[in-house]
């Protein structure tokens, strides 16, 4: 059976329904706990094995050495060109993981030449067991 | 006296940049002619210089709507080329995710089509609805869009009772707000006059011009590759295809939405038959030599992978051919003799992903309709020659 305003009684509910919306920024919704945020390094537990460099498939991850005798490593994340995958958190073969995924998302910044973090570390020797 | 008109590549009734040009007498379209190129990415190269892990992101990124279809049609048939046997449970997971983006797709696109059809009311509610999927999707996969479940191998993430437990909650208000949207379909006069009799499709056309997905199957073609050539233990689900004979924009609304029910009930199969087990089997990273071609049916149709290995860890060739492109053919068909005032709607109505197809681009000279190859560094040169011959205006006054 066909009859013009079918869709009347819902529109008349949603007039007094709250909107689905929240005010963003002064609200914010929260996030799962599995959310791929923003990749972070625990330089302590990184043994520099660069399989997160090499799978990265955004080239976020650059490594380098900074001096050869005293096992000083350099690692950037561009965190402009992260795609947020969690590849590398995937790969690093530590345990408990030094790359690390939270489930911040809020990461705008003015220049994306900001986003870059920089972490100069001594490499972390396997133990002997 | 017919004249062309051009509509696009910047247009406010298309969402993306796509070039169309009408001939038309009056208000009829006599002809039209599709032009693509505007949205070339140049992913298929882009491929070549990754390593296999890596190419499950880029062919993620294909798509925005259609990710998990990308993702899945690629590892598919890397699987195939090292003989790999994923867990069953993997395979179930990728179901899951598979049926959920199909209710997100085709909620979206049932949005589209009232907001083509000029009904934004029932845009916005399906939107909104479409937010609980959303929901469900981040919360398995840790990401709205881009799921990144898949990996060579198996999945990524295993789901939890818990999880079940709110997705099949979850279920239970989209189940009851699709019922509604279908009876509103066929009891809204309005929405339904607009949408019926508008870019007819017959069926030997649709099968001449290889349409694909919802599109074909609106045109009474039962084919779905889910059935017809199933992968990820879809022979074991019990599902039906949604066909529909009225051959125009209303047959491919009902289809889709008949499809998101259908959906409803093979995620519920799957979340209660999940078998147990681990969810990823260790893939090697070099695959050996092949070629393969994967198929799978995203929710705008047939996507089809070609993948040729040489050995490395990288591919050699990988070509996609995604659904959009199949429908192309058949839009130019459904347009003749149709109204000015039906493009967006007709044109909507495939659920056209532009940049998804977009996988070559061709400079030809109007003129002569000679086609020629330009290298990048031939582009930067012409783009800078251009420049020059453009006039740059300087100390220009605001006429305010
Ligand atoms: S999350 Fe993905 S893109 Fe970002 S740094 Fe890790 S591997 Fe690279
Ligand atoms: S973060 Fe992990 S994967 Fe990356 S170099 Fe360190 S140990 Fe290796």
């Amino acid at each position: 059976m066909k009859k013009a305003g079918f869709f009347i009684p819902e529109l008349i509910i949603h007039v007094f329904k709250k909107p689905v919306t929240v005010d963003y920024p002064f609200e914010k919704l929260e996030v799962p706990k599995g959310f791929r945020g923003t990749v972070n390094l625990n330089p302590q537990l990184c043994i520099v094995c660069r399989s997160c460099e090499r799978d990265c498939p955004a080239e976020a991850i650059e490594i380098s050495v900074v001096s050869e005798q005293e096992k000083k490593f350099k690692m950037v994340i561009h965190n402009d060109r992260c795609i947020h995958c969690a590849q590398c958190v995937e790969v690093c073969p530590t345990q408990p993981k030094a790359m690390s995924i939270n489930t911040k998302f809020e990461m705008a910044e003015p220049s994306r030449w900001n986003m870059k973090f920089e972490y100069v570390y001594t490499r972390k020797l396997k133990e002997k067991t | 006296m017919s004249i062309t008109i051009p509509i696009g590549p910047q247009h406010p009734a298309l969402k993306e940049p796509i070039s169309l040009r009408m001939t038309i007498d009056g208000e009829v379209i006599k002809d039209a002619d599709i032009r693509l190129g505007y949205n070339h990415r140049g992913v298929e190269k882009l491929f070549e210089g990754k390593t296999y892990i890596q190419n499950i992101y880029v062919a993620e990124r294909i798509c925005g709507i259609c990710s998990h279809s990308h993702t899945t049609c690629y590892v598919n048939g890397v699987e195939k080329l090292s003989g790999l046997e994923i867990p069953k449970r993997a395979a179930y997971i990728r179901v899951l995710i598979a049926e959920l983006e199909r209710i997100h797709s085709h909620l979206l696109w049932l949005g589209v089509a009232g907001h083509e059809a000029g009904f934004d009311s029932f845009f916005m509610y399906t939107w909104r609805d479409r937010e609980i999927v959303m929901d469900i999707l981040e919360e398995i996969s840790g990401n709205r869009v881009h799921y990144a479940i898949n990996t060579i191998g198996g999945v990524r993430r295993d789901i939890d009772e818990t999880q079940k437990t709110k997705i099949l909650n979850h279920l239970k208000v989209l189940r009851e707000r699709t019922q509604y949207y279908k009876n509103l379909g066929t009891n809204e006069p309005s929405f339904v006059a607009r949408l019926s009799g508008v870019g007819k499709l017959s069926r030997e056309d649709a099968i001449a011009l290889c349409a694909v997905g919802p599109t074909l199957r609106a045109s009474g073609v039962d084919m779905d590759v889910r059935k017809d050539d199933p992968y990820n233990c879809y022979e074991e689900i019990p599902f039906e295809v949604c066909t529909s004979d009225t051959c125009d924009v209303l047959g491919r609304t009902v289809v889709r939405i008949n499809e998101v029910l259908q959906s409803y009930d093979i995620i519920e199969y799957v979340l209660k038959n999940l078998p147990a087990g681990d969810v990823r089997v260790k893939a090697p990273r070099k695959v050996p030599e092949g070629e393969t071609v994967s198929r799978y049916e995203a929710p705008r149709g047939e996507n089809i992978h070609y993948i040729k290995s040489n050995g490395t860890d990288k591919p050699e060739r990988l070509k996609v051919r995604a659904p959009t492109l199949g429908n192309y053919p058949a839009t130019v068909a459904m347009l003749k003799n149709g109204f000015i005032a039906d493009i967006p709607l007709i044109f909507a109505a495939i659920d056209p992903c532009i940049c998804c197809a977009e996988r070559m681009a061709e400079i030809q000279d109007v003129k002569t309709g000679s086609t020629e190859i330009k290298t990048f560094d031939e582009l930067k040169k012409y783009s800078k020659k251009f420049d020059k011959h453009t006039e740059h205006k300087k100390d220009v006054e605001w006429p305010l």
